[in-house]
């Protein structure tokens, strides 16, 4: 693996740094978990451009800085697409549209719906080349699919927020997008019979690849308004043209609920883009917005916890969004509905006095975050990547 | 041969201390092996080539007693090498002198089975296939599915992050799993994830997965279960060439269709599994392709058709669609009987682990063939050829100390020849001992520091699994987390 | 795998043959699947992968067998679910029952367990010694809780005693020597193996065999001086009587070839069965005129199910309404592969059969295995018995006696599958079986 130049520049500016350094793409991230206090930027845009891309071998290489949407449209014109359809978080985040980078969205591990039945942004991700804190260029995985080559830092790279390695090329794993999408609407149910249908589409044989639950508030916010007043229970299959009206026809008549719909290709799909970029969430001008992930079925118990927030559920259930006041009190109480039901919280958005204040995601237990602290120092040992971003004084 | 790291003196001249500390740290008596003759089967594993008679083996029964042991074993500097069937091909659970062999067998059991949120929470010694049987009867299953599936475990799948012929629709092990319980080098009880998605922090159940016992001993994993599909059907066609099968793989995945499976198999191997199996394939085909589809009968009724239009195309020496669960079960009955087709015909067989791209197939495997001409040992090819990973079974015969060497080494060529076309040394059954000294051709040396400093954050003293997957190092040289 | 033998070693044709199994084995740990021992226990020294290993390692140093191998192999139930499974054709049954008379020959077992298996080996084959041996641990059983101890030989001989039946009956006459004419057009002559253990525990089996065989035309020959196969000491390493009864069993058999033909050797115990079928291999290194005659009678040996399924097997009753949950014995599903045969007779009988989950895991009796290793045997039975009744079935059927003797006790009838297509095809209906529905 020979580094290319840009990639010696940043290793070289990393191993004469000795300050913090903010790392990012195009920066439409930061305002996710913690603010990181650099006076320098590193930023990756000036690393653009496909660098390998074979359709029949299911791979696309590019570099960090490259645009999602330069990546998207090549996959597009060749019958392919992003498994995990990553989202644009640009009105949750407050931040400008398209301009997010593949290295951000993988630096934060974001996934759309499809996430729940086809795998996370982490899980296609078959290469990367990274600047490490030492400033060395250092790469894992490689152009292929299957990889068990040495410690898996792909996994640990991906979704570090730039505090372990500057990310400067991505190889993914890409997949035939599918012919059409239909998608099953149900409306008028609550969060809890919601997610029992949600879990038993899930639980079909029919390859269901988004499962969402709109209370009336969030389902107000479609595009196209289907059952107003009304929440939408949500439920999309992709596939050949043809299975797709066989299956959710059979899905419909086997959840056996009255009055539903089956939206058609072009609706489903401005519908899910809707879901996917969490335009959705009802959400007031300066509100905090925080995401938790739980085991499906005590998503509703956790959305109904949080009185002070407006909030919808994801993957099944398995996906709770909120925003409300920006506040601790609105923090703890996710944290506490959180941490009841055996999963984990991330703080998407807030001041930066609530997000110095709090724990952006759950504490770890004592030997796991000395294993942590270790790991950090064994990437980034003069600790100047993204200092603090994730967990504090880290 | 493998080079193994020198015993710790100290250690062995303590031996009988610390057979005392582990028979305190496991309750059943026959819980702690210690006499040589008892000792000499868990000397290898499924790379019986390579055998080391470790110090002692344990045999814990619960996550507790594996801590204890870690807490001995670390307090005395006692190295651990973790088992699990023994089944690896790449010689992960070979011992040294001084390590006490940490065999989790017996935690077999199935703890819960979740359906509404769709996962189960077994221990390591639980089977692959033992968890997919213990949802089968309500319609689900657990997809990676490696061909040791019956008797592999799935703590082992989990370090070697193993994969199987469904990973390319259903990914490899490390994409199927929720969560973890491990045990630190020092006797610490961490859970790692849960029963949701996408935890918050680092990416530790991905660090984890693969990481071939270097940084803690799996006792209990979460997995995700999966709805069976309606009903799948496979069929097969035999092409005149290499070049014309890997033009018909490349057509099948433009086409849209992504298989359940996508096998490809080269003369050798269809002669070897129809002379075992009879399973009529075809005997004049340079090249074999099993594909499978999964849905409605109709569904499969379209994708075959499909399928049988795309292959067409390419003009198969002949095609043979299944109509019938029988069919299909016959037309795969030869692939999975391969490995044990390869061991009626030669005594002794490599099984190679390696990945190209794709498009490099036909290269390859001319380029093996001359290998296996120059080296006078024959070999045959089995091949994901929806994923890359290519499978060269080696014949050869133990009893020839040439023989072997000869096959070691024509393994380590045909390792490098993957690395050289883009790809990489192994796609699912790890590094273990037998290509640890092929990791230069992949890595450069600074990133394989980088590599063992990660280890050194977990396992400073070095005691997890030393012998494995990085170059040996002068231990005093061993890198230190920052 | 690489093997090590000396060509001094390699001259003994015993060694020969293990090494030949030996090198077919790659290591591969599919066998600890499906091994019983390695379920419970866990441990790579009680499953077959492992025991080939320790075997190997004795066999290659020549040493006498120790303590640990013995404790291992021992524990063997040679249920053959392994060679099912292997996928490189090892004879594991050639190499084990090779190990078992190495172990006797060189090894020196503690007197309590020489003195049990000795006792074992002399008295079951010998039906009028066993009938008053049971008779006898009859009348002891209830002391039997009174046996102390924890030691192995306490537990033996508790669970021995355990298992000797509340009732046994008096000899039937059909067992000894005599000819059971056809009724009807002769279409075939076979000689039935009435065998030793069955004679005594379970008499009513020979009895339906010879019922139906007769009805559906065989002449069936009860041949004078054949008796015990020699499984038994066989399985115990007691190779020179296990040599001698099947001697004696092929030398009355093919008097009975030579002076009226033979059709077929049907035997009804599959555990039996399966070593008639292997005596050419038994025989191999003896004299030719010796060894083609046993090959000659390995060849002639049939299962019950083989034969009426050859013959032709047609119900005259009508279909009973219940369902028979049936056990696949070791021997016959592992040891001589038969496992369609049996199921496909009981349903043409008009029997609903089902099966239980886990059926390639033994039951625990294996010959005396659940008299020797009585903890083992115990928690096979239980879990057999568990999976039995969540089939929800009227009665259970098995084709050997010893899994019959074995599942009896656990809240349903267990009669053999012959018994049950006798009753079918005309006979009575077997004892403690329900009526028809």
């Amino acid at each position: 693996m020979i580094p290319s130049e840009a990639e010696t520049a940043i290793a070289r500016r990393v191993a004469a740094a000795r300050e913090p350094l903010l790392v990012q793409g195009a920066g439409t991230k930061s305002g996710i978990l913690r603010p990181v206090q650099a006076a320098l930027v590193i930023t990756t845009t000036g690393l653009t451009g496909i660098t390998l891309y074979a359709p029949k071998e299911l791979i696309i290489s590019a570099r960090a800085g490259t645009p999602l949407h330069e990546i998207e449209r090549p996959l597009a014109e060749h019958g392919q697409h992003l498994i995990a359809e990553p989202p644009d978080l640009s009105t949750l985040l407050g931040t400008g549209a398209n301009l997010q980078t593949l290295g951000g969205v993988v630096a934060t591990n974001l996934s759309g719906p499809r996430r729940v039945a086809w795998g996370a942004m982490r899980d296609h991700v078959m290469g990367i080349r990274a600047v490490t804190g030492r400033g060395e260029v250092i790469h894992s995985g490689g152009r292929v699919l299957k990889n068990v080559t040495g410690l898996d830092l792909c996994k640990l790279l991906t979704g570090s927020h730039g505090t372990l390695g500057i990310i400067t090329e991505i190889t993914l794993k890409v997949l035939p997008a599918p012919e059409a999408a239909g998608t099953i609407v149900i409306p008028g149910l609550d969060a809890g019979k919601a997610v029992e249908a949600l879990s038993a589409a899930l639980g079909s044989p029919y390859g269901v690849s988004g499962a969402t639950w709109l209370p009336a508030e969030a389902a107000a916010l479609l595009p196209d308004q289907i059952a107003p007043g009304r929440s939408l229970t949500l439920i999309r299959i992709e596939d050949f043209t043809a299975s797709v009206l066989y299956r959710t026809e059979k899905l419909r008549g086997e959840l056996g609920f009255p009055g539903v719909e089956i939206l058609t290709d072009a609706a489903s799909r401005t519908l899910w883009r809707a879901v996917r970029d969490v335009r959705v969430l009802p959400m007031a001008d300066g509100d905090g917005v925080w995401r938790v992930s739980v085991r499906p079925s005590s998503g509703s118990a956790v959305l109904r916890a949080v009185a002070g927030a407006s909030g919808y559920l994801d993957w099944g259930g398995g996906l709770v969004w909120f925003a409300g006041p920006p506040t601790g009190a609105t923090h703890r109480a996710i944290e506490t509905a959180a941490r009841s039901a055996g999963g984990t919280w991330t703080l998407m958005r807030g001041p930066d006095s609530l997000r110095n204040a709090v724990n952006v995601v759950p504490p770890e237990a004592a030997p796991l975050a000395a294993i942590t602290r270790r790991v950090k120092g064994a990437m980034d040992p003069r600790g100047i990547l993204n200092p603090g971003r994730i967990y504090a004084g880290l | 041969m493998i080079t193994l790291p020198d015993p710790k003196t100290d250690v062995m001249a303590r031996r009988d201390a610390v057979i005392a500390g582990l028979r305190a740290a496991v309750a059943d008596e026959e819980g702690v092996i210690a006499d040589p003759i008892s000792l000499k089967p868990y000397e290898t594993d499924g790379l019986s080539a390579y055998r080391q008679m470790p110090l002692a083996v344990a045999l814990p029964e619960t996550t507790e007693e594996v801590a204890a042991i870690m807490r001995f074993c670390h307090a005395n500097g006692v190295r651990v090498v973790p088992r699990g069937a023994g089944t690896s091909l790449s010689g992960g659970a070979l011992p040294m002198a001084d390590a006490v062999v940490v065999g989790l067998m017996r935690m077999n059991q199935i703890l819960d089975i979740n359906y509404p949120d769709r996962c189960a929470t077994v221990q390591a010694g639980v089977t692959n296939i033992g968890i997919t049987n213990a949802v089968s009867d309500a319609g689900f299953f657990y997809a990676p599915d490696p061909s040791s599936q019956l008797a592999c475990m799935i703590g082992g799948n989990v370090n070697m992050n193993s994969g199987g012929a469904h990973c390319l629709k259903y990914g490899v092990t490390a994409n199927n799993l929720l969560g973890l319980k491990i045990v630190t080098v020092d006797g610490e009880i961490l859970d790692i994830g849960g029963e949701h998605l996408d935890a918050a922090g680092y990416d530790w159940l991905g660090l984890l997965t693969g990481s071939e016992g270097q940084l803690a001993l799996v006792t209990e994993i979460t997995v995700r279960i999966l709805r069976s599909p309606e009903g799948a059907r496979a069929m097969l066609a035999g092409f005149s060439s290499n070049e014309i099968a890997g033009a018909c793989v490349d057509s099948i995945i433009s086409s849209g269709i992504i298989p359940v499976a996508l096998e490809f198999m080269d003369r050798p191997a269809i002669h070897a599994c129809e002379a075992f199996a009879h399973a009529g394939y075809p005997l004049d085909a340079e090249a074999m392709l099993i594909i499978e589809v999964e849905g409605s009968v109709a569904e499969q009724d379209d994708l075959l058709a499909r399928l049988t239009a795309i292959c067409e195309q390419h003009h198969p020496i002949s095609m043979k669609v299944s109509q019938s669960a029988e069919e299909s079960l016959a037309i795969w009955k030869g692939r999975k009987g391969a490995f044990g087709a390869i061991g009626r015909i030669s005594p002794d067989y490599l099984c190679m682990d390696g990945v190209i791209p794709t498009s490099k197939l036909p290269d390859v495997l001319r380029r093996i063939q001359e290998m296996s001409d120059s080296y006078g040992l024959k070999v045959a090819n089995i091949f994901h050829a929806g994923d890359g990973n290519l499978h060269p079974l080696i014949m050869f015969d133990a009893n020839d100390p040439s023989s072997f060497h000869r096959a070691e080494t024509f393994g380590a060529d045909i390792l490098k020849l993957c690395v050289e076309v883009g790809g990489c040394l192994t796609g699912e059954h790890g590094v273990g001992v037998e290509k640890r000294d092929l990791m230069p051709f992949q890595f450069a040396e600074h990133e394989l520091e980088q590599q063992r400093r990660i280890k050194s954050a977990f396992d400073p003293d070095w005691l997890l699994n030393p012998s494995k997957v990085f170059p040996l190092r002068d231990p005093l040289a061993l890198p230190r987390a920052a | 795998m690489q093997t090590n033998f000396t060509e001094a070693q390699l001259s003994d044709p015993d060694t020969a043959v293990s090494n030949q199994v030996l090198r077919s084995c790659v290591h591969c740990g599919l066998c600890t699947a499906t091994c019983p021992t390695f379920q419970l226990l866990g441990d790579e020294l009680d499953s077959p992968r492992g025991r080939i290993y320790l075997i190997k390692d004795m066999l290659e140093t020549n040493r006498p067998a120790s303590e640990e191998v013995v404790l291992h192999i021992d524990r063997c139930l040679s249920c053959l679910s392994c060679m099912t499974t292997c996928p490189s054709g090892v004879h594991y049954m050639h190499l084990v029952d090779h190990a078992r008379a190495y172990i006797e020959r060189t090894y020196r077992r503690p007197w309590p367990e020489r003195l049990i298996r000795g006792v074992l080996g002399w008295v079951i084959p010998r039906p009028g010694l066993f009938r008053l041996a049971v008779a006898g641990a009859r009348l002891v059983g209830p002391l039997a809780r009174l046996i102390p101890g924890q030691s192995m030989t306490s537990r033996q001989l508790r669970s021995m005693l355990a298992l000797a039946p509340a009732n046994v009956p008096g000899p039937d006459p059909n067992d000894g020597p005599r000819v059971h004419p056809a009724i009807g057009p002769r279409k075939a002559r076979v000689a039935l193996l009435a065998g030793c253990a069955q004679t005594v525990l379970a008499p009513e089996i020979n009895a339906a065999t010879i019922r139906l065989l007769t009805r559906l035309g065989c002449e069936v020959v009860v041949a004078q001086g054949a008796g015990c196969c020699g499984s038994l000491n066989h399985h115990m390493g007691q190779h020179n009587s296990a040599m001698t009864l099947a001697w004696t069993n092929i030398q009355s058999w093919t008097k009975e070839v030579t002076n009226g033909g033979l059709d077929a050797v049907v035997i009804n115990a599959s555990g039996c069965g399966t070593t008639v079928k292997d005596y050419g291999f038994m025989f191999r290194t003896e004299p030719a005129e010796i060894r083609e005659q046993a090959e000659r009678i390995a060849g002639l040996a049939v299962d019950i199910t083989e034969l009426l399924t050859r013959i032709g097997y047609t119900p005259t009753r009508p279909a009973s309404g219940l369902t028979v949950a049936y056990h696949s014995a070791c021997s016959l599903q592992h040891g001589q592969q038969i496992t369609k045969e049996p199921k496909a007779l009981l349903r043409k009988a008009g029997f609903r059969v089902v099966e239980p989950a886990e059926g390639h895991l033994c039951c625990g009796s294996a010959g005396t295995y659940n008299m020797l290793q009585p903890d083992i045997a115990a928690r096979l039975r239980t879990r057999k018995l568990r999976n039995i009744i969540k089939t929800k079935p009227d009665m259970v059927a098995a084709g050997n006696v010893g899994c019959i003797t074995q599942l009896s006790g656990g809240g349903l009838p267990v009669v053999h599958t012959v018994a049950l297509l006798d009753w079918m095809a005309g006979g009575p209906q077997p004892d403690g079986v329900p009526c028809a529905a």
